[in-house]
């Protein structure tokens, strides 16, 4: 408490006195939804569950294969487009499962809106890990140690393992999978060294004359807001619709959600379909008006040319390093339950 | 049409219009302010924005499904409640933004 306090006072000395900045330091809690509370039982539970391998039609893909901790959260071997069951290609590029505890919508397309919800879809993909949920669940109720741990974790469940209880377990998990400390974080606590003069001039670029803080706001560098921008041109012909195929709204076409920017570096190649190699490009197309400019239908105004120099966008990937914190401390297990 | 015709329309407008009211939501900071508000069947609720880029307020409630389309800075957008309930309306852009209301 007293530290947010002191963080609040400082911030004033580092920013500007008319911007809210409190809004750039890290929520107290992570949020979790009351019919499943965070506890030890359940994070080890679900930690063995999100890397094992036996939740696949093969034994050969967990969660973490497409979010690896080792590889940022996202695919182990970085691809533009997720490859999993039997090395079959899904038509999107794997985000990384850091930060996801704070977003109220879930995938690029925002289809589901808890993590509860969001764990049993790719199981169940055949793009991804090909496992019915009514082969996997008698799958997973064989094995006596699994069966134990839910017990533990989920009393009620009486150790008899249901898709709820899996997605559940999975879900606490994923919550504890939340971004480090990095330097842009202790600057904000007032440390005016932690970052580098042109990491401090990139931050003034984003918040200011580039506008990515209009949607990459606050903590988690995302306001988990949904826009085109301008990735592809004109109708969108042959090319995804985002959230415009969950709901014919006329906002939602060619939508995507706008991603965290934590741990930035380390998830290349970036977007919805893997297309950027950079955080160059991806700041040329954020910032300058998108890769196409004109005929873009439904781009957003925000996505409009600020004419960033080259040495503009050099300051701002800068900035995006300092997002870098430390890997966080995890034992990936090497064991799993018999 | 003559002038007493028109009076007498122009009265009726107005005696229908005095019993609803209109319920004024702004966005503001990526919400809604304020973020709840209790309403009668027939009132209306006017959207302003505040804020320097676009919302787009709609509900999927069935009874009473709306959308404004863009709205973008500065305009403002007004919705009839149909009927009784307790419904949500969010922001197709923002989804974090989320308003509560009680039509009785
Ligand atoms: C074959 C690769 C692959 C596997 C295996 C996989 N995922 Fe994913 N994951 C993806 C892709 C691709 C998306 C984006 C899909 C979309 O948006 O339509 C995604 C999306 C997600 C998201 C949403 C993130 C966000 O920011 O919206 C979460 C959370 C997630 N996966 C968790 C899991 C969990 C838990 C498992 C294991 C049960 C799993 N994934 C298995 C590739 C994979
Ligand atoms: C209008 C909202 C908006 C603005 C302004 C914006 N972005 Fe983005 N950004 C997005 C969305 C949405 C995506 C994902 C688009 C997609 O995949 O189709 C994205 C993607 C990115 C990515 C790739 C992330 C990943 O995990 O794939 C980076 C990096 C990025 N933006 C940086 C920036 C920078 C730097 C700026 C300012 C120059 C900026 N953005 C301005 C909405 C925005
Ligand atoms: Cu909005």
């Amino acid at each position: 408490m007293i530290k947010i306090l002191l963080a609040t006072l400082l911030l004033g000395v580092a920013l500007q006195a008319n911007e809210d900045a409190s809004k750039w330091l890290r929520p107290a809690e992570v949020p979790q939804p009351k019919n499943n509370k965070m506890t030890p039982e359940r994070i080890e539970l679900g930690k063995l569950l999100y890397f094992d391998t036996r939740l696949s039609a093969n034994d050969t893909i967990s969660c973490a294969t497409c979010h690896h901790p080792l590889s940022g959260w996202t695919d182990l071997n970085p691809a533009p487009k997720a490859v999993g069951f039997e090395g079959r290609v899904g038509p999107r590029n794997s985000p990384v499962v850091l930060n996801t505890a704070y977003q109220n919508r879930q995938f690029w397309d925002g289809r589901a809106r808890t993590l509860e919800q969001q764990a049993l879809g790719p199981i169940e993909a055949d793009v991804e890990m090909n496992m019915p949920l009514t082969t996997l669940i008698p799958k997973l109720n064989k094995i006596k140690g699994y069966q134990k741990l839910f017990k533990k974790a989920y009393p009620k469940s009486k150790g008899i393992i249901t898709k709820e209880y899996l997605a559940k377990a999975i879900a606490s998990f994923e919550r504890t999978v939340v971004s480090t400390i990095a330097p842009f974080d202790k600057y904000i606590m007032g440390d005016s060294n932690a970052m580098s003069k042109k990491a401090q001039a990139g931050f003034e670029l984003f918040r200011g004359k580039a506008l990515c803080s209009t949607c990459h706001d606050g903590f988690n560098f995302s306001d988990g807001s949904f826009h085109n921008i301008g990735l592809n041109d004109g109708e969108l012909k042959g090319k995804e619709l985002g959230r415009y195929n969950v709901k014919a709204r006329a906002a939602w076409y060619g939508v995507f959600k706008t991603p965290t920017l934590r741990d930035i570096v380390k998830s290349a190649p970036y977007m919805h379909d893997g297309s950027v190699k950079s955080l160059t490009e991806a700041t040329h197309i954020c910032g300058n008006g998108g890769r196409f400019i004109h005929n873009v239908k439904n781009k957003s105004t925000f996505i409009m040319d600020n004419e960033l120099s080259r040495s503009e966008i050099s300051k701002i990937t800068t900035f995006l390093h300092a997002l870098e914190g430390p890997n966080m401390k995890l034992h990936i297990p090497t064991k799993f339950p018999q | 049409m003559n002038t007493l015709l028109k009076t007498l329309l122009l009265s009726l407008t107005l005696a229908l219009s005095a019993n609803a009211a209109d319920h004024i939501i702004d966005q503001k900071g990526k919400t809604f302010v304020p973020s709840s508000i209790t309403v009668k069947v027939g009132d209306t609720i006017t959207f302003k924005n505040s804020d320097a880029f676009a919302h787009n307020a709609y509900t999927d409630d069935e009874a009473n499904e709306f959308d404004t389309g863009m709205q973008s800075s500065s305009t403002n957008k007004t919705v009839t409640v149909k009927e009784a309930g307790t419904f949500s309306i969010e922001c197709a852009i923002h989804p974090n933004m989320l308003l509560e209301v009680t039509a009785e």
